[in-house]
């Protein structure tokens, strides 16, 4: 058999049929001969067994989970490779453990507490998904609902698309048991996480430290209901202005409150 | 060094198809560990091909990735079990498959494609030329035109491999009864 053999050139076009390649023109043609010649119908049908024989029976199990961390990890910053999946599970779990037993959610001491080891993790976890927020909108309007139908404490939010801070949406971070509500402005290529969160929760410590976890930089400040933690990949230089830019913003009464 | 945009690059395409690169490299290479060793590796090309590449079909395109890192890791593994890149012998002794055989008994072949493990061994089988774009068409569910990109392979030509790989398969079913 050659190419140039008509049966060659028909059974091609049978197979894209089967693969809804074919195009209207010859799709039409195909139907009327295919109700003309009982051999081609059962050359489609065989075909379609095989098809659905391979897709049935080929199909394997979803990548392992080993694979998947470290599919993830190679995009991560060089200094967090293989090492970084491990220390931010056991920052979560640790979260988990301490929400459950409602003890103080903040250590004093220099030591990365977990509320701001689980809100670094979130933020790499809501990086390496594909919605990086539950409701995406520049519009705080409806991010700002979404929000409060989600989380039990009121949210602040100010525009700042005229800084160089557009609002790209927000989702919830859980601190221990804790739902959070959080902004995800977006500055270039980059997100900056906004999470707010009750004084009450942070024994009113948190506007005192600033840092490096991990590789990401935190910025963190409180007015007189609630305390701020803003996570990003952007510079320390950066993230610092952007949250100035927030709490001008705040202060002058742009911002809207529950 | 890799820039910011690269890995933010490489976080919206690869990862969210990890799995589809494990199911290619699973019949690529026949073994799981393998596999994962093989996407591993995948993923790393990726992320550096990522600083400079325009990226219109990431799915496509991260499957090419993967089955070309196939191709290296088991001409480099296997070098004596495998001759991947499937030899115009290949081809030829596919060219003898009767594309429309006689239909004499279509029960046989509806029984054989309910046999799981058998029609995994006749996958396994056909010519990797065959069998890769089977497994990116009915596995990965690519279309015509993503297979010839991650092939690197012109569409008639892919629509041929396709065409010869399902008789081959229906051939291989019915045959061994």
């Amino acid at each position: 058999m050659t190419d140039t053999d008509p049966r060659h050139d028909r059974l091609l076009r049978l197979n894209a049929a089967l693969d809804d390649e074919l195009d209207a023109a010859h799709r039409i043609e195909l139907e009327r001969e295919l109700e003309r010649d009982p051999q081609l119908r059962a050359s489609l049908r065989r075909l379609s067994v095989v098809r659905e024989a391979v897709r049935r029976h080929g199909a394997t199990e979803a990548a392992p989970a080993a694979l998947r961390n470290a599919v993830a990890a190679i995009g991560r910053p060089k200094a967090d490779w293989r090492r970084a999946p491990l220390p931010l599970a056991a920052a979560i779990a640790l979260g988990i453990v301490i929400g459950a037993a409602a003890q103080s959610l903040f250590f004093a001491s220099g030591a990365p507490d977990p509320v701001t080891a689980s809100l670094v993790a979130d933020f790499a976890r809501a990086g390496l998904s594909e919605r990086p927020f539950d409701v995406a909108s520049s519009d705080r309007h409806t991010v700002k609902p979404w929000l409060v139908a989600h989380a039990p404490l009121g949210v602040e939010i100010v525009d700042l698309a005229d800084k160089g801070y557009p609002l790209a949406g927000g989702r919830i971070a859980v601190v221990g048991a804790t739902p959070l509500p959080t902004l995800v402005y977006q500055r270039r290529e980059h997100w900056i996480a906004l999470t707010e969160a009750p004084l009450s929760l942070g024994d009113g410590r948190l506007e005192a430290k600033d840092g490096t976890l991990h590789g990401f930089h935190l910025v963190r400040w409180a007015d007189r209901e609630r305390a701020y933690v803003a996570v990003s990949d952007i510079d320390a230089d950066e993230l610092s202005a952007f949250a100035a830019a927030f709490r001008a913003a705040a202060g002058a009464g742009g911002g809207e409150t529950r | 060094m890799i820039s910011d945009a690269a890995r933010r690059r490489y976080q919206a395409i690869v990862p969210p198809h990890v799995d589809d690169a494990y199911a290619l490299a699973r019949w690529l290479s026949g073994d799981p560990a393998d596999a994962e060793d093989i996407v591993q590796d995948a993923a790393l090309r990726a992320l550096n091909a990522l600083e400079t590449a325009n990226v219109e079909r990431p799915r496509a395109w991260f499957l090419r990735i993967v089955r070309n890192t196939a191709l290296t890791w088991m001409a480099k593994n296997r070098s004596k079990s495998l001759a991947f890149a499937g030899s115009a012998d290949d081809l030829a002794a596919i060219e003898a498959v009767d594309f429309a055989a006689d239909e004499e008994s279509p029960e046989a072949i509806l029984i054989a494609a309910e046999d799981g493990e058998r029609v995994r061994r006749a996958l396994a089988a056909l010519p990797p030329p065959l069998r890769e774009a089977l497994v990116l068409r009915e596995i990965n569910g690519l279309a015509y035109r993503e297979i010839a990109e991650a092939t690197e392979t012109p569409i008639g030509t892919v629509m041929s491999r396709l065409a010869r790989g399902r008789a081959a398969l229906a051939k291989m079913l019915e045959d061994n009864r």
